[in-house]
């Protein structure tokens, strides 16, 4: 019926612990994690309102491929293997340094570790940068 | 404490119980249900603090048919007098189980002591202002002292609006911290110290100085304090004393434009 989920906030790499009203399934606000070693029951103006963009209609559930001009929803399979092929078609005509890699912040280290390792040992290009720098 | 919750469960008296749990390795608010009563056992009454009577408010906004109960601490108690008197609960709907908090001479036992003295550095010694001064020590400052210490603490605000999406007795549809007339929203920094007098000025009769706002701070800004000046004058000038009691506070003219029942959850 009414629950409160502890959780952390999505939106930078600070990691700030945030706490979820739930109610009914629905998400109805955010409260900071007053215990959190982090943020210490503090937020700043984004994580307080961190519930928001999970109830916007203007989200995206699904990838979108452009077809004939026009966004359709496609499976994350077919969206992983149009992007892969796309990636070869530019770098086969380009070379390596044609392309480029964005890791994230909300990501874990190791995962960050991987897109580096991805982008040097099997692209072979150094265009790697993180979201931080935006 | 446990037997209590679960008589007022099992007979019905309330559909869910606030209280707090251990969870994640933290202590969080949580909700106790009929539905597993072995659970209330788990139920612990601190040392976290969250305005359970706030989260009571938004739950019965959304859901009038529930009966609620909540664990309450003095701040919590005077806090839902505050929203019973400008009618965003009804008198009794709100169940309470009483904790004994913040240690006094005559209450030495205490499960709860966040409104204890806290540590700042020396920069606000010397520039600013010492969250735990009183009222009367700030005022025997000379004024143009006084002056340049809170603009040094209004000056360091990020309009996080932390401070009302925590305070318990916000619950204006309408939040003149967001109305375009008075205070320009998705403008940084804040306009000081208008923003934060505008919020002191709304806190007259209605704060119950729970000391939320300052937790919720990023920037230390010694909020408690200014509300605390705000509300003597209110016990000064109209003997109304916020909280202690549902009698209604000096401001009812003003009553029809801002408390309307049952108001939803503001963006927080």
């Amino acid at each position: 019926m009414y629950k409160l989920v502890p959780s952390v906030c999505s939106y930078c790499g600070t990691g700030c612990g945030v706490l979820f009203k739930v109610l009914d399934g629905k998400l109805l606000g955010t409260l900071p994690l007053k215990t959190h070693p982090v943020n210490e029951g503090k937020l700043c103006i984004k994580g307080w309102n961190l519930h928001e963009f999970v109830n916007s209609p203007l989200r995206l559930k699904a990838p979108l491929i452009r077809i004939n001009g026009r966004f359709a929803k496609v499976t994350w399979d077919r969206a992983i293997r149009y992007t892969a092929e796309k990636f070869r078609e530019v770098m086969s005509q380009h070379g390596p340094d044609s392309v480029g890699f964005l890791a994230s912040a909300k990501i874990t280290n190791e995962d960050n570790y991987l897109i580096q390792k991805f982008a040097r040992a099997v692209v072979g290009t150094n265009n790697v940068d993180h979201c931080a720098r935006l | 404490m446990h037997e209590k919750v679960l008589n007022l469960l099992e007979t019905g008296k309330v559909d869910i119980f606030l209280g707090y749990k251990m969870m994640a390795g933290h202590p969080l608010p949580h909700a106790f249900g009929r539905h597993n009563p072995v659970e209330v056992q788990e139920m612990i009454l601190g040392p976290a603090r969250y305005p359970l009577e706030k989260l009571a408010v938004e739950i019965l906004a959304a859901r009038p048919d529930l009966k609620i109960g909540i664990l309450a601490r003095d701040c919590n108690r005077r806090a839902l007098n505050v929203l019973t008197v400008h009618q965003q609960v009804a008198p009794g709907q709100v169940q309470v189980l009483e904790v004994s908090c913040c240690p006094s001479p005559l209450q030495r036992h205490a499960d709860c002591s966040s409104l204890e003295a806290k540590e700042f550095g020396a920069g606000k010694k010397e520039i600013g202002i010492d969250n735990n001064l009183t009222p009367d020590r700030l005022e025997a400052m000379e004024p143009t002292e006084r002056f340049s210490r809170w603009m040094y603490e209004f000056q360091k605000c990020l309009k996080c609006y932390g401070c009302r999406d925590i305070c318990p007795v916000c619950f204006c549809r309408e939040c003149s911290l967001e109305h375009e007339d008075l205070i320009g929203t998705g403008d940084l920094p804040p306009e000081v110290p208008i923003f934060h007098l505008v919020r002191a000025v709304h806190m007259a009769g209605r704060c119950i100085d729970c000391g939320l706002c300052e937790d919720a701070c990023p920037v230390d800004i010694p909020l408690r304090l200014l509300y605390r000046k705000v509300n003597e004058l209110v016990a000064d000038l109209f003997d109304y004393k916020t909280g202690l009691s549902l009698e209604q506070p000096p401001f009812s003219l003003l009553f029809d434009k801002t408390a309307q029942p049952a108001a939803a959850p503001h963006g927080a």
